[in-house]
């Protein structure tokens, strides 16, 4: 790998691994896009050095499930058409993704409150919140 | 006019085509100009080909120069042209903003794309789909009233059938349209009014390519810009040399007030951005109220 050490994962996952799910968005950790998860844990990928990871598992989107075979949460997005431009959106789901790990029936109010630091600026909110309490849901049923 | 032609059946728009026809020439006459003006993105893409081909399997191929950027018109504009067209949805492709492909429509702005884009498809479609009928009448030497279309398949009364694919391959679309063939009207719609899931919404949850930042070229640098600090400031001086010794700069880009660099890593990028804001000194411009202030009442 070209990249140093003090090099943010976002740049490693999307120009040498050429992943598209995390998203450059602020580079300053303020926007949410780029989420990936470190060990189950939400983080923001464009300010994690990868010299910090150490053995940690990463996940991105990619590594949830495809458009043929659907995590949960991706195929709620899909059924509450719950994008705009749907840049945030890696971000809404890596979120809401440990979210449901923690806490796996969630009231409307704490999905607000976890999705709080992930900015949308289409204002898809209203179906975003929707969609995670439609995963947490169907998940429950399998 | 083409508020004109909605308000007319199929039927009575024939007899009142001629006359708007004459009404176009009279005004593209007395405006000097050769051709009339067609309607919406029609106006600088006049040719039947550049908005639609069907294929010999009877399935449509609609050309767009509008772009989908999350509004849903990669969706929207299908509903458009399978509903004219009288095919269903899974029968319509689409090909977006391929620039040697589609038609020139400008920029994807200002709410504009079904107005503009969509209008052009909606008739193109109903013209082509008044084509392969008469094509059909041909063929079956029987009037075009009489004819019904479904699914891509024109039958006759008695029971004859002809594939929009078969139809097509006597027909020439490389002709300008006219613009005359009244789309539907809205209450025949069965497609366009009701909603269906949008085709960029998959991509966008799973990681596929979506954006234009999802696009990678081999050998691909990355650049960044440095904004002036004021509105109207004037990059006065710069000391590029350290920039330049940077790691993996490839080069500081000066253009008057207008600065950037490029790098061969983004990261790399990032950083000779901010070393760029520190070495640069902008002079003039206009300063922002003080955000200290806000709320005062004095402007």
């Amino acid at each position: 790998m070209p990249a140093k050490a003090d090099t943010q994962l976002l740049y490693v996952l999307r120009n040498d691994l050429a992943l598209n799910g995390a998203k450059f968005g602020c580079g300053l950790a303020q926007c949410g896009a780029c989420t990936v998860l470190l060990d189950g844990r939400a983080v923001r990928s464009s300010v994690t050095e990868i010299g910090s990871i150490g053995d940690a598992e990463i996940t991105t989107i990619e590594g949830l499930g495809t458009v043929d075979k659907s995590h949960p949460l991706q195929q709620a997005f899909i059924d509450e058409q719950a994008a705009q431009c749907g840049y945030c959106i890696n971000g809404m789901i890596m979120t809401a993704k440990d979210l449901l790990d923690q806490n796996p029936h969630p009231t409307a109010a704490e999905v607000r409150e976890a999705l709080a630091q992930n900015l949308c600026r289409c204002g898809t909110h209203g179906r975003i919140i929707r969609a995670v309490l439609r995963a947490a849901q169907n998940t429950g049923k399998t | 006019m083409i508020g004109v032609a909605v308000n007319l059946t199929r039927r009575h728009f024939g007899k009142a085509a001629g006359v708007l026809v004459l009404t176009f020439a009279l005004a593209a006459r007395l405006a000097g100009a050769q051709a009339p003006k067609l309607p919406g993105s029609l106006a600088n893409n006049r040719m039947l080909d550049a908005w639609l081909r069907i294929n010999a399997d009877g399935s449509a191929m609609i050309l767009t120069g509008k772009v989908e950027l999350g509004q849903g018109i990669s969706t929207a504009l299908k509903q458009i042209a399978a509903e004219e067209l009288d095919l269903p949805l899974t029968r319509v492709r689409m090909i977006s903003g391929d620039t040697a492909q589609t038609p020139d429509e400008g920029y994807t702005s200002g709410s504009q794309s079904i107005e503009y884009g969509g209008t052009a498809i909606r008739l193109a479609c109903a013209e082509a789909r008044a084509l392969l009928i008469d094509q059909a009448a041909k063929r079956f030497g029987l009037p075009a009233e009489g004819l019904k279309v479904s699914e891509g398949v024109v039958a006759a009364p008695d029971g004859r059938k002809l594939g929009y694919g078969e139809l097509a391959a006597e027909l020439d679309l490389d002709r300008e349209v006219t613009a005359t063939v009244a789309p539907k009207p809205p209450a025949l719609h069965t497609i366009v009014g009701r909603s269906v899931l949008r085709r960029d919404i998959p991509p966008k949850v799973t990681g596929g390519a979506a954006y234009v930042q999802d696009i990678r070229l081999p050998g691909m640098a990355h650049g960044r810009v440095v904004r002036p600090p004021r509105y109207d400031a004037r990059l006065d001086n710069l000391d590029e040399a350290p920039i330049r010794a940077m790691p993996g700069v490839v080069t500081v880009v000066r253009d008057g007030s207008f600065l950037g660099v490029v790098a061969e890593r983004e990261e790399q990028a990032i950083k000779a951005r901010e070393a760029l804001i520190g070495a640069a000194k902008w002079t003039g411009g206009s300063e922002l109220p003080d955000p200290r202030r806000r709320g005062s009442t004095s402007s």
